[in-house]
């Protein structure tokens, strides 16, 4: 009886046969989730086209919308949206030509230049092209899963209680499941009698953790806690949803910041949300390599049947499941002595040589394979070329990829579209080798650059350097640990406990996280961090993203100082945001302004000149101890201590460093004993990069330090 | 996966909706997908779906004339095939559908010669002038045999025929033997015997396969089926191409012939049913496996005179769900369509009288010895009299044999398909691991390879008898129903 009203639904202008509105089912795909946990593929694939065991992930979230009856859906992209414009648009997705064989009514792109989750939601809801209740999946989810229940379950509350404006769709699965995203596990307390969930938070493994629950969570007379849930990235939302959102600005992220402050606020604003458990059929999301692993395990071992490669989801694609569980595209060219183990997938026009060894392997098209190579574990996307005799082992290789004769490639590797790797080499575990330079945020549209290839790494005649993540990523690497590709060696072995220590910061992190510079530079033990409050470090995360990001706005418009000031003030008292976070916001946009301008070819010393001085009053509003009697100048002390490790990872960072300096004395913001003190300090010479500003800086400082005692002598001297 | 994939996604009675309202691409694309997803998943529906498709390209088709429209049909044919290779029924209304254009085209182009066909007309009532069996077919084939002009495109078929009664005659008469002996005498028609032994004395399948891919020269000692008049029509040589038959000229006559495959589709069960009461007698215990409409329709009308019992085999685990929810009198998923399609009321079998016993799948080697017959269901039936059915089955006919019980299948002449099984990996689906094992463990997901092949191929010296909707068959006689259904040039539908 299910299927009537869905299947009215579906023709859309049918006239209703029972109570239940008839509409149109619409959904969203979040084609890009803001992370990076892609890179350096995403520098320049978007990740929903990025391929998992040869289709595009994009095309596995179609196809469950499809299945699910959806009738409008919306793209939203961020990065790379032309490439995800002209992929869908040859899809048969596509619903722009009027002969269309797309199963759904409209499917629509939108761009749009949201940075965060929480934006990509407001500017949903301002567009207000959602009316009815929608979906939102992720563009990278892969389910099997029927909708329908959930639908009818969420609509039957929505009758009901119009205040229930969500439900979540979870897939069970026990704790260490490899298919769940490590790390971060979240932590469901859900009321059975209305699968209502009380209360959200995400743990970090830490032994200390202890979870806030509001007294009231525990008034309901059952309560199952939860902590079995792959959460799927399926939520079935109203628009009421999407306006709360927008009530709270600072939301950004969809579980970490939205979910548990909505549960918190019940009281508030009466909202509900609720959960649909599935522990039937198949769900998960890719979120980052070690569930891309996961989930290509899960295909081809065909627990998300009928989604396997011999479905051939693709209408190009002609994959069959042969004996010994390999998937065989035509016109694949094995040679007699070779061996291909279970679960491979190879692609058409793939050859593999003599006395090769393929051990479950994707295989896109095109592949050339020599002879004696052993590749275990991988995925190599399409038309690589890999030399005679090399051994590659659980790394991810994109297309285009050239690998020499004999080269190792260690565990966790990746190698970006187009690197050659030059004979003989050996790429080390974890290295993430790219030819592609990082795009800035702001330079969206611009081409991608091509870095010059270094040689240590690929060899003579390579190509490719190893990626680096640059300021805004690197707090994510602890986190990668727990989310690269390799996973089953070591560092799992220990135990869940220990695994669970690497701090993930889930996925929906956004790219900035407040977190204490030593993790990087003295690669301290990662508990450190994960016994930070993950909630108080979302907050900070969060205001640091936005006051960095306004005030470089205000920078670039060329604002009015006090303008920003108000904002950022405002922004600092609704977020109650500490002072050092505010510095550290402030010296981070001012900073990214300055190496703009620079790059844009201005002159270090006239830049900064340029930048800081009109915005005085702004920067001295962030020290609170200028003029101060005291001898002791913590604040001028930390900030210079921020803007030393903010530059330390720039180009010619030291000489923007002396004259920001010398500006901002010049300007009087900072004051002499605060630069003293801040030369003094032990953390200024922590790490090499570090240190080479601090010797550029050494003149200025003694030669401030001269002037200072000249300048007591004189004031002692007047007050005689 | 049935527990998840019910009835609120995209299903038959959807398709078809969208087949009235979309264009022809779209539903093409879309029937393609749907088979892609398994969403329209038993035979019977994806039959339907075929067929009514097929249809719908037939009515919309604007070609000048019929070899067109059979490129035409061979590539939509292709394409969904393409999309469920081992959901044998798709391929086999195409290849059908095909069969019917090039009999009507054929009678179109010898319609002219009166004489000719009604001399066809005359071969073919004498020929089937006495088996109830004969009659069961004509009447499935009525409106096709009283149309003269095409009562002498079956006749064109004869060649085929020869070659494959050709090995009859050269085979020793210890064919015989090969009646299944252990088999309890079934009330079957005279006629219908001689096809029997006729035919199973055939040696399995080269030499039929011998009869299928050449084209074999008129036989000169055909064995008393044909007529002579029939061999004087084919002595003539069929068409090579119908360039010169216009579209206009065989299109409604199609049309109304992939009706009556819709109807056979729609009426197969009770067809099949009517043979209940000549299988089924008093105080048998019958086993049988998998939840299917065919073989509880079978059962049922047996049960209106008789009583016995049924042992009905749980199939853990991708058959127990449906096997249960029979057995308790509820409607199964799988039947659901179907029967909304029939329009019928779903009765159970304890209703009707019949102890229903449950038995898990271990247990069937050990209560074989006090069955009576095995009546089985089937997925699709090959040319050569094999079969592949849901996985499980293998092992009961095994034991069947062992214990020298008759096995018995019931299948529509839709399931028959003129493939030979030459690779029978190729034949099994593999099916969703998770049902099989739970996905939510995580050791057993990272530690345990998990298989779940949805179907067997049983060979055909395992079946005793075929009962589709045209009467009782030996398994070696299945070719012929094949020779008459398609044709040899659409076996192979890739160019």
């Amino acid at each position: 009886m299910a299927k009537k009203p869905a299947a009215a639904a579906d023709k859309g202008r049918k006239p209703a046969k029972t109570e239940e509105r008839e509409e149109l089912l619409q959904a969203v795909i979040l084609a890009d989730s803001f992370e990076t946990r892609f890179t350096p593929f995403t520098l320049e694939r978007p990740r929903c086209l990025l391929p998992l065991a040869n289709v595009p992930l994009i095309e596995y979230t179609l196809e469950f919308l499809a299945n699910a009856k959806v009738d409008e859906v919306y793209v939203y992209c961020a990065a790379h949206t032309e490439q995800v414009e002209e992929y869908i648009h040859k899809s048969k997705w596509s619903t722009t030509t009027p002969k269309s064989l797309s199963p759904f009514k409209s499917l629509e792109l939108i761009r749009s230049t949201s940075r965060s989750m929480g934006d990509a939601m407001r500017d949903l809801d301002k567009r207000d092209i959602l009316t009815n209740d929608f979906i939102v999946v992720y563009g990278d989810v892969i389910a099997n899963i029927a909708m329908q229940p959930a639908l009818d379950a969420h609509r039957a509350r929505r009758e009901k209680d119009k205040n229930a404006i969500m439900t979540m769709v979870l897939r069970e699965a026990e704790l260490g499941h490899r298919t769940r995203a490590m790390g971060v596990e979240p932590i469901w307390m859900i009321d059975p009698s209305k699968n209502r969930v009380l209360h959200y938070e995400q743990i970090t493994g830490d032994p200390d953790h202890i979870a806030r629950v509001e007294p009231e969570v525990l008034d309901c007379p059952e309560l199952i806690v939860h902590t079995d849930l792959i959460d799927c990235g399926i939520d079935i939302c109203t628009p009421d949803a999407l306006a709360l959102w927008s009530d709270n600005f600072d939301f950004q992220a969809p579980r970490r910041n939205y979910l548990y402050s909505v549960l918190k606020d019940y009281d508030l604003n009466g909202k509900t949300i609720h959960t649909h458990i599935i522990n039937q059929g198949y769900a998960a999301r890719v979120r980052n390599l070690r569930t891309y692993d996961a989930v290509t395990r899960d295909v081809l071992e065909r627990w998300a049947y009928p989604i396997c490669p011999d479905t051939n989801l693709l209408r190009s694609q002609s994959y069959r499941y042969q004996r010994g569980c390999m998937y065989k595209e035509q016109n694949v060219m094995l040679a007699r002595t070779c061996v291909v183990g279970r679960h491979s997938v190879l692609g058409e026009g793939t050859r593999i040589g003599d006395g090769s060894v393929v051990e479950s392997s994707v295989l896109g098209r095109k592949c050339e394979v020599g002879k004696n190579v052993t590749i275990e574990n991988s995925f190599i996307w399409g038309d690589v070329v890999i030399g005679d005799g090399s051994v590659i082992r659980r790394a991810v290789i994109a297309n285009g990829v050239v690998i020499g004769k004999g080269c190792t490639i260690l565990p966790g590797a990746l190698l970006s579209y187009g690197v050659r790797i030059a004979d003989g080499v050996i790429v080390r575990a974890e290295r993430r080798i790219t030819t592609t330079k990082r795009r800035r945020h702001d330079e969206d549209s611009a081409p991608a650059e091509k870095g010059s290839p270094d040689a240590e790494i690929v060899g003579r005649n390579g190509d490719g350097f190893e990626y680096h993540d640059s300021e805004d990523e690197d707090e994510d690497l602890p986190g990668l640990k727990g989310t690269g590709l390799v996973y089953s060696d070591a560092t799992f072995a220990v135990s869940i406990d220990s695994i669970s220590s690497f701090n993930d910061f889930d996925d929906e992190e956004s790219d900035l996280e407040d977190r204490p510079k030593r993790t990087r530079s003295a690669g301290s033990s990662f508990l450190s961090i994960a016994s930070d409050d993950s909630h108080d470090a979302g907050m900070a995360r969060d205001f640091h993203h936005e006051a960095a990001n306004s005030l470089l706005d205000g920078l670039q418009r060329g604002d009015l100082a006090a303008n920003m000031a108000l904002e950022l003030s405002a922004l600092r008292l609704s977020t109650n945001a500490s002072e050092h976070q505010v510095r550290r916001a402030v010296v981070s946009a001012f900073m990214k302004r300055i190496v703009q301008l620079v790059e844009g070819g201005g002159s270090i010393a006239q830049t900064a000149k340029e930048v800081l001085t009109p915005c005085e009053s702004l920067i001295s509003r962030t020290m609170f101890d200028r003029g101060d009697e005291s001898s002791e100048k913590p604040d001028q002390h930390d900030f210079l201590l921020l803007l030393q490790q903010d530059l330390s990872h720039r180009k010619d960072g030291d000489l923007i460093f002396l004259h920001v300096l010398k500006n901002l004395v010049a300007l009087d913001v900072v004051e002499a004993e605060g630069a003293l003190q801040w030369f003094e300090d032990e953390k200024s010479r922590e790490g090499d990069d570090m240190l080479r500003i601090r010797e550029k800086a050494t003149e200025l400082v003694e030669y401030l330090n001269e002037e200072e005692s000249s300048g007591e002598e004189e004031s002692e001297e007047d007050e005689d | 996966m049935p527990g998840a994939m019910n009835s609120a996604t995209p299903d038959l009675p959807y398709f078809l909706k969208a087949l009235k309202s979309r264009d022809v691409e779209p539903c093409i694309e879309l029937l393609a997908d749907l088979l892609k997803r398994r969403q329209i998943r038993t035979p019977r529906l994806c039959a339907l779906a075929t067929t009514h498709l097929l249809r719908r390209v037939l009515a919309d088709f604007r070609g000048a004339n019929a070899d067109e429209l059979l490129l035409r049909i061979r590539s939509v044919g292709r394409r969904l095939i393409a999309a469920t290779p081992r959901e044998m029924v798709v391929g086999n209304m195409v290849r059908r559908v095909l069969a019917l254009i090039r009999e009507v085209a054929e009678g179109a182009i010898l319609g002219s010669d009166r004489s000719v066909s009604d001399e066809g007309l005359d071969g073919d009532s004498e020929r089937d002038g006495d088996s109830e069996a004969e009659k069961q077919e004509s009447r499935n084939h009525s409106p096709v045999r009283h149309r003269p002009n095409l009562s002498s495109g079956i006749s064109t078929f004869s060649p085929l025929k020869h070659g494959a009664t050709e090995p009859a005659s050269m085979v020793p008469p210890k064919a015989e033997g090969e009646l299944p002996g252990t088999y309890t005498p079934l009330p079957i028609r005279p006629s219908l015997q001689t096809a029997l032994t006729q035919v199973s004395t055939i040696a399995p399948t080269a030499q039929q396969m011998f009869g299928l891919f050449t084209q074999p020269e008129i036989d000169d000692d055909p064995s008393g089926v044909d007529s002579p008049a029939l061999q004087s029509v084919k002595s003539s040589g069929r068409p090579e191409n119908f360039t010169e038959v216009p579209l206009k000229d065989i299109k409604a006559e199609v049309l109304e012939s992939v009706r009556e495959i819709l109807d056979e589709l729609e009426s197969v069960d009770q067809e099949i049913a009517l043979y209940a009461l000549d299988h089924i007698h008093a105080d048998e215990i019958i086993l049988t496996y998998t939840a299917s409409l065919t073989v509880q329709n079978f059962l049922l009308t047996a049960a209106r005179k008789r009583k016995f019992t049924v042992i009905h085999v749980e199939g853990y685990p991708n058959e127990s769900a449906s096997t249960v929810t029979t057995i308790f009198g509820g409607r199964p998923q799988e039947f659901n369509e179907e029967l909304e399609l029939a329009d019928e009321p779903f009765k159970p079998l304890t209703a009707a009288g019949i102890t229903v016993i449950m038995i898990p799948d271990a247990a069937v080697f050990a209560l074989m010895s006090r069955v009576n017959k095995v009546i089985l269901a089937t997925h699709t039936v090959l040319a050569n009299g094999g079969l592949v059915a849901a996985a499980g089955a293998g092992n009961i006919v095994k034991a069947a044999k062992v214990h020298q019980t008759p096995v018995v299948v019931l299948s529509g002449v839709y399931k028959l398909s003129p493939i030979y099984p030459f690779d029978n990996d190729e034949l099994i689906e593999w099916g969703d691991a998770g049902v099989v094992e739970r996905y939510s463990d995580q050791e057993i997901v990272q530690k345990l390879k998990v298989f779940n092949p949805l179907y067997d191929y049983i060979t055909p010296d395992l079946i005793d008898l075929y009962i589709t909707n045209l009467g009782g068959h030996a398994p070696s006689y299945l070719y012929k129903i094949v020779m008459d259904h398609y044709d040899i040039k659409d076996v192979n539908l890739e160019d």
